[in-house]
């Protein structure tokens, strides 16, 4: 391949494959996502504080649970 | 949530089995949490989005829908990759962890909360942030 046909590759590959445009985003993602993560939750019920008391109980009680858990983690 | 729990569980990994030079290949055990919850949780979670609008469910309940899922699958896989023994009294877990079928019972419902509570504050959160749902 001599230097002319490099050439007509390389105009060929531009024709063919269109400019990706900009890739940077329009507008500054981060103060939304940084505003989302700054909204503090509800606090928990106390139905979901009886769940994770039950679940501590059970991993105290029967530690060779741990690993099982694990697994479909 | 396996996203962040990925990285603990491979560095576990290489600490036990080429660190400490553990014999039992405990890379069998990796296959599903590190290969299959992952795309499951994502999956889950994608149909949850599209589905919540019609069903009003919430993403706990969504999430603690998975177990009744996962738990035969996972079970079934690690009974065939030789990871879990099947006992007349009970299972035996990575060759070490004897669990009593009585156990299995409270286990269960043990992990039905666990991914409720899972999914509705880090799965939830983490929809929140990336503005999702």
């Amino acid at each position: 391949m001599n230097g002319n046909d490099e050439d007509r590759m390389e105009q060929l590959l531009k024709r063919a494959i269109l400019p990706v445009g900009s890739s940077e985003p329009e507008r500054d993602l981060w103060p939304a996502m940084s505003r989302r993560m700054e909204k503090r939750p509800a606090a928990p019920p106390w139905f979901d504080w009886v769940l994770a008391g039950g679940v501590a109980i059970f991993v105290v009680a029967f530690p060779a649970a741990i690993p099982v858990f694990l697994y479909y983690l | 949530m396996p996203t962040l729990v990925l990285p603990v569980m491979l560095a576990g990994f290489v600490v036990v089995r080429l660190g400490l030079q553990v014999p039992f290949p405990i890379e069998r055990g990796l296959v599903f949490p590190l290969a299959l919850v992952p795309s499951l949780w994502a999956l889950w979670n994608m149909i949850w989005i599209g589905s919540h609008m019609r069903t009003h469910l919430s993403i706990g309940l969504h999430g603690a829908v998975l177990p009744l899922l996962l738990m035969p699958g996972g079970a079934v896989i690690a009974t065939c990759l030789g990871i879990l023994q099947v006992g007349q009294r009970g299972v035996t877990w990575f060759h070490s962890f004897y669990v009593p079928y009585a156990w299995i019972v409270p286990a269960f419902a043990c992990a039905l909360a666990g991914y409720y509570l899972l999914w509705k504050y880090i799965v939830g959160f983490l929809n929140r942030v990336l503005g999702i749902a």
